[in-house]
C-alpha cells in the first residue's frame, strides 16, 4: 500500500524535465556560448535567488552571490563532468559562495520581524488564518540557522532528495536528515502556535 | 562526531526522518518501501505525513524573496517622507527630495531582482516618474507658483471618476497634470494642508500611491 498519493510536486517535476537541457546548456557554455549562458541564467536566476534569500539576509549580498555563482558557472563549465545533476553542481557553487559571503558580511543584527508584516487590513477568516500561518512559518524559518534553512528550502521548495542536498551543502546524508528533523519540529511548533493564536 | 547508524535504529525513527522526502516523492525504492511498511502500522506517522504535505504546500506558496524585497522597498519609500517632515532646518536646494529618493530606489540594480508584484509596481512607478518628471519637477525648486505640483498620486485601477473626485475633494487637492501613461496625476495642495492631505490620500482606499515631490517643505 502506498501513502504517497500526491508525490509529484510541480517544482520537482520541472527540475527533472529541465535536466537534459541544463546539461546541454552547460556543455555549450563551456565553449563560450553566451546565448546558452543567458538561457542558463534565466533558468536558474529565480531558483538561486530564492535559495540565497533563505541563506543571506543582506539583499545586496544576495545579488552579489548570485552574480558570483553564475560567473563561476561561466568560467568553469568545462569542469562539469556530469557525475551529478547540473542543478546540484550550480546550487553547490551558490551554497559555497553564500557561506563565504556570510563570513565576510555577517547577517545584520536587527532582523525584520515577520510578524509585523502581517496585514492590518480586515481579511476574510480563511485568508487571515493563512496569513498568520505563513507569518509564523517565516518567523520560525528566520530563527533557524542558515544551514537548517538551506535544507528545508531545498527539500520543500526545490523538491530535492536528501542525497542531492548532502552533495550541495557538503555534509553526510545523516546530517541532512538530522537537520531536517530538527527544523521540522520547529516549523510544526510554529504551525500549531499560529493555530492557537487563531482559536 | 559519529553519525548514528540508521540500520540499527527503530523503524519508527527512521521512517519519521524520511517523511519529508517521502512526501515530495524523492525517496528511492528501498526507502519508500520501508516508509510505506511503517505507515501502514503507525497512525502518528500518517498524521505527520499530512503535516508534511501542508508544509510543502506552504513553502511552495511562500515567497521569502518578495517578503524581504518588499519590506526593504517599503521602508525606503516611507523613510524620506518622515525624515524630511520632521527636519528642524529647511532642506538645502541640493538635498535629494522624496521624489529623487524614489527615483534613486527605482533605478537601483537591486530593484531589477524583485519579484513580479514589486516589479509591476516599480514599472508603473518608473513610468510615472519618467513621464511626469521633466516639466513639473524642474520648476519646483525655483518659484513655486500656486499651481505647482507638490504631490504625485496614482489611483486604483478600478476607481471611478466619482471616487477620484471624492478623494481629491477630501484631500483639498487639485490636479495639475495627468493622467500620465501610467495613469498617475500631479497634484497641488495648499502648503498649510499638505501633511493632512498626504495622510488622507495615503490612507484612501482608492489611492494606490501618494508621494510628495517638492522636497517636503511644510
Amino acid at each position: 500500500m502506498s501513502w504517497s498519493g500526491i508525490l509529484q510536486r510541480p517544482k520537482a517535476e520541472e527540475a527533472r524535465a529541465a535536466a537534459p537541457d541544463d546539461r546541454e546548456l552547460i556543455a555549450r557554455v563551456s565553449s563560450g556560448d553566451l546565448q546558452a549562458f543567458e538561457r542558463l541564467y534565466r533558468l536558474y536566476q529565480p531558483r538561486l535567488t530564492r535559495f540565497l534569500t533563505t541563506l543571506l539576509k543582506r539583499p545586496q549580498l544576495i545579488e552579489e552571490v548570485l552574480d558570483d555563482t553564475m560567473m563561476v558557472v561561466w568560467q568553469t563549465a568545462g569542469n562539469f563532468r556530469g557525475s551529478s545533476k547540473p542543478s546540484t553542481w550550480v546550487f553547490a557553487i551558490a551554497y559555497r559562495k553564500a557561506i563565504k559571503a556570510r563570513a565576510r558580511w555577517p547577517d545584520p543584527v536587527e532582523e525584520p520581524d515577520f510578524d509585523h508584516r502581517v496585514s492590518e487590513e480586515p481579511l476574510p477568516d480563511e485568508e487571515l488564518h493563512q496569513e498568520r500561518l505563513r507569518g509564523a512559518l517565516l518567523k520560525a524559518m528566520d530563527q533557524l540557522s542558515p544551514d537548517h534553512r538551506a535544507v528545508v528550502d531545498l527539500t520543500y521548495f526545490h523538491g530535492l532528495g536528501y542525497r542531492e542536498i548532502a552533495e550541495i551543502v557538503g555534509c553526510p546524508v545523516d546530517t541532512v536528515k538530522t537537520r531536517m528533523f530538527h527544523a521540522r519540529k520547529r516549523l510544526k511548533q510554529a504551525m500549531s502556535g499560529s493555530l492557537v493564536d487563531w482559536l | 562526531m559519529s553519525e548514528p547508524n540508521l540500520s540499527e535504529r527503530p523503524p519508527h525513527d527512521e521512517a519519521e526522518e524520511l517523511l519529508p522526502w517521502y512526501a515530495t516523492g524523492q525517496l528511492d525504492e528501498a526507502d519508500r518501501a520501508r516508509v510505506d511498511a511503517h505507515l501502514s502500522t503507525c497512525a502518528s506517522c500518517r498524521k505527520q505525513l499530512s503535516l508534511e504535505r501542508q508544509l510543502i504546500d506552504e513553502f511552495q506558496a511562500m515567497s521569502p524573496e518578495i517578503e524581504s524585497g518588499w519590506a526593504r522597498l517599503q521602508s525606503r519609500l516611507n523613510a524620506p517622507v518622515a525624515a524630511v517632515q520632521y527636519s528642524p532646518t529647511p532642506p538645502r536646494p541640493t538635498r535629494p527630495n522624496p521624489f529623487a529618493e524614489m527615483w534613486a530606489i527605482l533605478s537601483r540594480p537591486a530593484v531589477a531582482g524583485l519579484a513580479i508584484a514589486q516589479l509591476a509596481f516599480v514599472v508603473a512607478a518608473g513610468t510615472i516618474l519618467l513621464s511626469l518628471s521633466r516639466p513639473s519637477y524642474q520648476t519646483l525648486g525655483s518659484a513655486p507658483a500656486p499651481t505647482s505640483a507638490n504631490m504625485i498620486v496614482m489611483f486604483r485601477a478600478d476607481a471611478t471618476i466619482e471616487d477620484v473626485r471624492r478623494s481629491l475633494d477630501a484631500a483639498g487637492a487639485s490636479i495639475v497634470d495627468g493622467p500620465s501613461l501610467a495613469d498617475a496625476y500631479l497634484l497641488h495642495v495648499a502648503p498649510q494642508r499638505r501633511a493632512t492631505a498626504l495622510a488622507k490620500l495615503q490612507s484612501d482606499d482608492n489611492v494606490q500611491l501618494a508621494q510628495p515631490i517638492d522636497g517636503a517643505r511644510s
